[in-house]
């Protein structure tokens, strides 16, 4: 705990507790969030900030603190998805690659190969137009976009282990390929699959907040970060920045303390591996 | 030069194959393109197969994958399905745009990211903190976020920029879309600021920079030689990825403004799922994307004599 | 000509790499350094050219004819550096920058560094080139360092090092990224180069045969303190201190040296 905390740093430190927030308000938005955040009412609609909304609420009257709280929920599922998917996927990909090798290898290699000459961003709308707009269609193409950069990094880093004496000689022993990759392999390059988890998370939030701007992911009433900001544009124009303004922050702050807590535990996945 | 052949032949394989997945993929989708060309409408069976007919949809799948590839080869791209424009007229129409808007974002990622990532790197000090601070916290600002903020700063606010529309005439246009494209650049800005401080940083004690000094080489001199030079190398490979990933990030900011963009016209189709003018975007997209990583990786090649020695063996 | 005085150099905190070093050079002589892996001899070295690495405190002093090389700053430092005091590094495929011909490192020392005319400086760079036994001058002034074999290379950084005439020649281990052969060709390279000029040379290396070869006097150096100075047969016959005595017993048969113009008996 103390070296965890000393790894981090008093910004690290700070980022973790942002992260914590944010991830406690996901869990608990039905407690935290006072009112309903798809239901408004016309009477109340750009109201300023006050005890009752102690952020105003948007064009359509609806509490804006509870559409941010609310909105956490989607916000995090969708890079999770991502990012977990992405990771059983890519690693699963390279250490397949890796212990075969051979013709195997450069197959996968040809495939991934394929997946890298879209823009993630191209694929994901390109997956929208045939399965129709939603979080799910979304967070699955981002997936699908960012495996290869997970397993080509996941690859190289196996590939040098692979001759190595402790995966070697099990092998000679006639321990089954599969045994030895997870038990050998995959411990060996855990550290970097959780660090690239980390960098992925931080693209994929504000990837799927961009698809939920341009009305392709989450789905209006929902209450999503990216469609928060699409949706206050207009009020933002005619002088009601709160909507869009709070929730771009929510996504600046959430993205950068993830990504400064994945660069530091990058820093520690790096020193661990030279001692 | 056979280097460049090889990845020639690479970039066509992978143009090829990937045209064929976006095609299957629209073949695959979902509702039948004939009920989203007659737009609920109930229409006689004689109406739907002279649909069919016209649109060539019942022909087996890879004859039709064929004569769009031969199509598309002489850039036939096909109509729209929802206004019936040929779509080619369409793309043409819009390029000029994202063209513009992506060169002026480039511009401003050298100039922005490569300039003070020097400047942090060089100079050390507070400017280096600013510069770091200023990065860790540029690469997380969404594009759209930042379109809107410099939006409702500078246009509605200030008055200084138009708010929506690409402009005519050259300048006009440098004019609408230089607001668009500081927000496009921004994020990329900040990660190769980043990058080539820390690139930077790690030249200045090369061996090679510490020797000239000790051989009496002046400090600026070292710098621009040495330092600054070798830095980058590291950078350029980084500058040019972001590059290319500009392509995909400037719909999502032609749309934001309201450009008259490749990206809004791509965006208008998917919602719209009008899939002759989704396939040639991706198409042409995925062609431009592999251009320029491939010009990038020739540019590397050029620059670092390293790496012409590996290539070429 | 180089007094070095209780010379001591930390980095960090606690990390003290030399300590109370003193050790002179005469105009002319050449002096060997010896001692294991990681006991100082390059911090030394370094120190004398304030290229020690970034964060070290220096303390002591180093004086070349009389002048405070240590408290020289910008232009006297550079000029110093230019036509004073040479130094060839331990490893030459790092010293040259990698994205630069051959010819651009020599034009740089002459030119640049020395302010001789552009074109002096490229008609020199063949003639040091053929001086330090290079035949294809012309191939080897247009290559890149990463085309050129580490003797070529470090062929390369001598005729880089004379060709200001310095005074004093700082020689770190300039053969030991080098392959047998190729050891004693450079090595008498050196030697002949050092002679012609009449140049004062520091010679840094852990091959005490090879210091008694070329050096008038040896310093044995062990954890960044200097144990024991004297001529080499001294050291040879009659080792004062017990880690000499180590080094000497330790040495490996290996080749003997024997250099065209060796002054020492
Ligand atoms: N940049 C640095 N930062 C911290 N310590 C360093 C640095 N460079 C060298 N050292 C330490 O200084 C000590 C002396 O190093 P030095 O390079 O002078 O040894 P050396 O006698 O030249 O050894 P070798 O024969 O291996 O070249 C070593 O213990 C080394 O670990
Ligand atoms: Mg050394």
């Amino acid at each position: 705990m103390k070296q965890f905390a000393e790894r981090m740093g008093t910004l690290g430190l700070i980022a973790c507790g942002i992260i914590l927030v944010v991830v406690l308000g996901a869990l608990l938005a039905p407690i935290i969030a006072p009112y309903d955040p798809t239901i408004g009412s016309v009477t109340q609609r750009y109201q300023g900030m006050s005890a009752e909304h102690w952020f105003g609420t948007d064009q359509a009257g609806r509490d804006i603190f509870s559409r941010l709280v609310w909105g956490a929920r989607s916000s995090l599922t969708g890079p999770l998805i991502v990012v977990v998917i992405t990771a059983i996927f890519g690693t699963t990909i390279a250490l397949t690659a890796v212990w075969f090798g051979g013709f195997v290898d450069s197959a996968l290699s040809r495939v991934l190969d394929l997946l890298f000459a879209f823009p993630n961003l191209l694929l994901a709308m390109l997956a929208i137009a045939v399965f129709g707009p939603s979080l799910t269609t979304a967070a699955l193409a981002l997936a699908v976009a960012y495996i290869p950069y997970s397993a080509r990094v996941v690859r190289s880093m196996a590939m040098r282990e692979r001759n190595l004496p402790y995966i070697r000689s099990p092998e000679l022993q006639g321990i089954p390929g599969a045994v030895i990759t997870v038990r050998h392999l995959l411990p060996n390059v855990a550290p970097l699959i959780v660090t690239g988890a980390t960098i992925n998370f931080g693209f994929a939030m504000i990837e799927l907040a961009a698809l939920s701007f341009l009305g392709l992911g989450v789905q209006p009433p929902e209450a999503d970060w990216g469609l928060m900001v699409s949706n206050g544009q207009q009020s933002l124009l005619n002088g009601y920045p709160a909507e869009s303004v709070l929730a771009g922050l929510s996504i600046v702050i959430t993205v950068a303390a993830v990504g400064y807590v994945g660069e530091r535990l990058g820093g520690r996945a790096a020193a661990g591996r030279k001692a | 030069m056979t280097f460049i052949l090889r990845r020639l032949a690479a970039l066509i394989g992978v143009l090829i194959a990937s045209s064929f997945l976006v095609f299957a993929a629209m073949y695959a989708a979902p509702g039948s393109p004939e009920n989203f060309l007659v737009q609920g409408r109930t229409v006689s069976p004689d109406v739907l197969a002279a649909i069919r007919a016209q649109y060539s949809l019942d022909d087996p799948f890879l004859v039709r994958f064929w004569n769009w590839l031969i199509n598309v080869l002489q850039g036939d791209f096909g109509r729209s399905l929802a206004n019936q424009q040929d779509v080619g007229d369409l793309l043409a129409g819009r390029l000029p745009t994202t063209l513009m808007l992506v060169s002026l974002a480039a511009i401003i990622i050298v100039v922005l990211g490569v300039g003070l990532g020097i400047l942090a790197g060089t100079k050390g000090g507070i400017v280096d903190k600013v510069v770091l601070l200023g990065s860790n916290l540029g690469f997380a600002i969404p594009t759209f976020f930042a379109a809107l903020i410099l939006m409702s700063i500078f246009s509605v606010g200030l008055g200084w920029f138009p708010v929506f529309g690409s402009g005519d005439g050259f300048f006009d246009r440098i004019w609408h879309l230089s607001l668009p494209a500081l927000a496009l650049a921004l994020p990329s800005s900040a990660v190769v600021a980043r990058i080539t401080r820390t690139s930077i940083r790690e030249e200045r004690d090369s061996e090679h920079s510490v020797m000239a000094r000790a051989r009496g080489v002046a400090e600026g001199l070292v710098m621009r030689r040495h330092v600054i030079r070798n830095s980058m190398l590291p950078v350029s490979t980084i500058v040019g990825v972001h590059i290319a990933g500009l392509i995909a990030g400037s719909f999502v900011v032609e749309y934001a403004f309201t450009l008259d963009g490749i990206g809004t016209l791509l965006v208008n189709a998917v919602q719209r799922k009008d899939f002759a003018v989704v396939q040639a975007i991706a198409i042409v997209l995925v062609a431009a994307f592999g251009v320029i990583n491939l010009l990038v990786d020739l540019l590397y090649a050029s620059i670092d004599p390293r790496v012409k020695v590996q290539q070429t063996r | 000509m180089l007094d070095i005085t209780t010379l001591s150099l930390t980095i960090g905190p606690d990390r003290q790499i030399l300590r109370d070093v003193s050790l002179s050079v005469a105009a002319g002589e050449a002096v060997g350094l010896v001692g294991e892996s990681g006991s100082g001899k390059s911090m030394t070295l370094r120190s004398i050219l304030q290229i020690e690495p970034t964060g070290s405190e220096v303390t002591g002093s180093i004086t070349l004819d009389d002048v405070d090389v240590r408290a020289l700053r910008g232009e006297e430092l550079r000029r110093m550096r230019a036509n004073d005091v040479s130094m060839i590094a331990q490893n030459p495929h790092a010293v040259l920058n990698p994205v630069l011909p051959v010819e651009r490192y020599l034009i740089e020392g002459m030119h640049d560094a020395q302010g001789q005319p552009t074109r002096t400086a490229r008609l020199r760079a063949g003639e040091l080139l053929e001086q330090v036994g290079i035949d294809a001058v012309d191939r080897v002034l247009r290559s890149y360092p990463h085309q050129l074999s580490g003797g070529m290379l470090q062929r390369v950084v001598i005729a880089g090092a004379i060709a200001g005439k310095p005074r004093l020649m700082l020689a770190d281990e300039p053969t030991t990224a080098l392959d047998v052969t190729t050891q004693a060709e450079v090595m008498a390279i050196l030697d002949e180069c050092r002679h012609e000029l009449g140049m004062a040379m520091l010679f840094v290396t852990h091959d005490l045969d090879l210091a008694a070869a070329v050096c008038d006097r040896i310093a044995v150096m062990k954890d960044g303190e200097i144990v024991e100075i004297g001529l080499p047969e001294q050291l040879r016959d009659n080792p004062q201190h017990p880690y000499t005595r180590t080094l000497m017993e330790s040495r490996p048969a290996g080749i003997t040296w024997t250099l065209e113009g060796d002054t020492t008996p």
